[in-house]
């Protein structure tokens, strides 16, 4: 019973929208009741359009996530091996990181004109800098006396990388990678919204402008659908992974 | 079978950290074979003198010898059985994997590993206990799955830093046989730090007092207590409440 | 090499310097397109015109201040309704699933809604950065309260204290440090959003502007719109965790 508590809230607030807007006089063109964007989500749903959106959202994501975090993994383990690197680099990147990802969008544009290209690459940049100050601290938190076992043991570079270092930062490697799936996804459909013409964000556009807001609400609540679901599905295998361990700490459910 | 055995030297061994002495003119041999318990009060760097002898740390002056060669760089002779038992395991191996981990480490082919992980887990009494993971171990299982890997070095000097510290009273004392017990077995040199003097002078041929700030030797005490040590009789033994007595004494001269 | 005895802010000067020394011999080597890839040279030519003929200052103040009006107002409202759920610990359970939901949104993806209501203008861009950087403050505040040490409530009950006194004197106070936490990612979201805004709505400021000079292909402007939001979003953050040190001095001077 305690799990449907949470649950209560929604349906109450949709339930009023749902009576709000029958009591109004009227359609709208700028909103819907809940019915109608039900109705719209199960046809768009059933023609494959919002499949097909999805699927090219989903495209750019893995493709500028994939890129962004691999990079960003490879930097940040750079990075944690060398102190003087570090101290170097720390203000490059600190003056480099907050620049909206989205500010770049019509420099991205410029250079690939619209597609996946664009979108990638503007994908890729995002991801970069979680992706490199995560795994960095991932790979500099270890456990100090792990790194003492195998200087004892006398293991090889190649060894205490791939039986230590690796294994031990492998559970926050993963969170790193999840909060960045969720970044990849915000990006994705913004560069859809502002400019790229495809994916789940164009189609939002288009629904507003075409002036179907029932449509509009489906695709949103997809939107929020996918997001909450990679977040969940990325949480379960994160705790399938590493629960055995007991060193990892699952809480961070951002 | 019995292992390759060395002698331990320190020669006027000491130790400078941050413009502060940490040890000082330390200097003490330990024969082949000796079990030598550590004992003094926090801060008077006897740990700092385990992870000399590992070679994890070098000293600012004087020699460490082991077998008469100086000791640089961490070395197979020597293992190290750390206190912190939780943080020294791999969390992600189970008590198979983190004994072999050692055996990985000095090139064992695969082939030989599980029979010597097998007796290694069934010396420390961990036989039923090999597929399972360190979180899913007791604490004092846990240490035991540190010394298995300690062992499986084959180690000829083994350096215990407060090990049993943080136990509980009844699996302290079934551990300290157990130590007594594998180390008697192979014939290994023995260093065991401690604060608990009973378990210094239970253990021990010999007990060095350290003194604090700057750490240095204060006493240096024979055991001649008879072997195999007892729980019971050996703590009732005369000899063993008077050697208790002189320690206790020590002990408090040092702190007052 | 000496460099490891350098201060870190210096290194870290020298690090930009190279990144910029890189740029220019990249762009001067024709590496890469000029279309694409200005010279530091003629970024830093069309910042100093941009701000002479005053064009670049006025897109800058608004931009920061769409910025910071929308951050400010989604700041107050989340503290405050924060607070009135932090405070009830079955508020929180049956809110905190709606909450992580509307979380998980992207804050853009409420645009066309915003559009279809409210038009293009200033208003629409206004509502949307406070609608989208309100979800981390709220949900940090909420935090913030609920991890109130369980004594302190037994505290405040003992006091006798009103709700609203509990909510000034314990409850805001402990969750200061989540909230600072929270602002900051909010302010973030808020510069991304006034942005965005500006690029649909074509209000002016430095969102637009890059927007502009890419359709005219203009790189170098655009490169200074880069740099200058860039510096934006750098001070701003800078600020806050300046704000964060200062208020949480209490916290970091318990875990020394």
């Amino acid at each position: 019973m305690r799990a449907w508590r949470g649950g209560i809230v929604p349906v109450v607030l949709l339930a009023l929208a749902e009576i709000g807007f029958r009591l109004r006089a009227g359609p709208s063109d700028s909103l819907a009741p809940p019915s109608r964007a039900i109705a719209a989500l199960l046809s768009i749903l059933g023609d494959g359009s919002l499949l097909f959106g999805s699927a090219q959202t989903l495209g750019s994501l893995l493709a500028g996530l994939a890129l962004g975090s691999l990079a960003g993994l490879g930097a940040g383990i750079v990075l944690a091996s060398s102190e003087l690197l570090r101290r170097l680099s720390f203000l490059s990147i600190e003056m480099l990181r907050p620049i909206p990802s989205v500010a770049l969008l019509p420099l991205s544009l410029l250079i690939f004109g619209f597609g996946y290209g664009m979108e990638i690459a503007v994908i890729a940049f995002a991801t970069f800098w979680p992706s490199l100050i995560l795994s960095h601290s991932a790979v500099g938190q270890i456990e100090p006396r792990l790194m003492e076992v195998a200087r004892l043991l006398r293991l090889s570079r190649w060894q205490t990388a791939a039986k230590i270092i690796l294994p031990a930062a492998a559970p926050r490697l993963m969170t790193a990678l999840r909060l960045a799936a969720g970044l990849a996804l915000v990006v994705a459909v913004t560069a859809e919204i502002v400019s790229n013409p495809q994916g789940l964000g164009h189609d939002l556009m288009i629904a507003q402008e075409t002036l179907r807001p029932e449509r509009m609400f489906a695709v949103l609540f997809w939107v929020g659908l996918i997001g909450w679901g990679k977040n969940a599905a990325l949480l379960r295998l994160e705790r399938w992974l590493f629960a055995h361990r007991g060193d990892v700490d699952t809480s961070i459910a951002a | 079978m019995s292992l390759p055995q060395a002698a331990l030297e320190f020669e006027a061994v000491a130790l400078e950290l941050g413009g502060r002495a940490i040890l000082q003119d330390i200097g003490f041999t330990v024969a082949r074979g000796e079990f030598v318990s550590l004992i003094g009060a926090s801060g008077c760097g006897k740990t700092t003198l385990l992870r000399l002898l590992a070679g994890l740390i070098a000293p600012s002056g004087g020699k460490i010898r082991l077998d008469g060669r100086p000791v640089t760089t961490p070395s197979r002779q020597v293992a190290l059985v750390f206190q912190d038992y939780g943080r020294a395991l791999l969390p992600w191996r189970t008590a198979t994997g983190n004994v072999s981990l050692a055996l990985e480490a000095m090139g064992v082919p695969p082939a030989e590993r599980p029979q010597r992980i097998a007796a290694l887990l069934a010396k420390t009494g961990l036989a039923g206990h090999a597929d399972k993971y360190p979180s899913q171990l007791s604490g004092g299982m846990q240490q035991r799955l540190q010394i298995a890997r300690s062992l499986a070095q084959d180690p000829a000097v083994l350096l215990m830093d407060e090990p049993f510290g943080a136990l509980d009273a009844m699996t302290r004392q079934a551990l300290q046989d157990e130590v007594l017990r594998i180390v008697a077995e192979r014939g290994a040199t023995v260093l065991f730090v401690t604060h608990d003097l009973d378990e210094a002078l239970y253990l021990g041929d010999r007990v060095i007092v350290l003194d604090a700030n700057p750490g240095r030797i204060a006493r240096m005490l024979e055991i001649p207590l008879p072997r195999p040590r007892n729980q019971l009789t050996t703590r009732e033994n005369s000899e063993f409440l008077r050697l208790r007595r002189e320690l206790f004494t020590a002990m408090q001269e040092m702190l007052a | 090499m000496t460099l490891h005895r350098l201060p870190t802010s210096v290194l870290g000067v020298l690090g930009l310097l190279a990144l910029v020394l890189l740029w220019h011999l990249v762009t001067a080597a024709g590496l890469v397109s000029k279309a694409f890839l200005p010279s530091p040279a003629a970024t830093v030519d069309a910042l100093v015109w941009g701000f002479r003929k005053g064009d670049l200052i006025g897109q800058l103040a608004a931009t920061t201040l769409r910025m910071l009006n929308g951050w400010l107002l989604a700041s107050i409202g989340a503290i405050a309704l924060g607070s009135l759920i932090g405070i009830s610990p079955t508020a929180r359970v049956y809110l905190r699933p709606t909450l992580a939901f509307a979380r998980s949104l992207p804050a853009s993806a409420v645009i066309p809604i915003a559009i279809s209501l409210v038009g293009l203008g200033g208003s629409m861009v206004l509502g949307v950065i406070v609608f989208g950087s309100v979800w981390p403050t709220l949900l940090a505040t909420v935090q913030g309260f609920a991890n109130v040490e369980p004594r302190l409530k037994d505290v405040a009950q003992v006091l006798r204290l009103s709700r609203l006194a509990y909510v000034g004197k314990i409850g805001l106070p402990n969750a200061v440090p989540d909230i600072l936490a929270g602002m900051r990612l909010s302010l973030t979201i808020a510069l991304i959003l006034a942005v965005i805004g500006e690029m649909l709505s074509g209000q002016a400021g430095l969102g637009s502007a890059i927007l502009l000079a890419a359709r005219a292909f203009r790189a170098p402007d655009l490169y200074a719109g880069l740099v200058l939001l860039g510096l934006v979003g750098f001070l701003s953050s800078y600020g806050l965790v300046c704000a964060e040190r200062r208020a949480t001095r209490w916290r970091q001077a318990a875990t020394r």
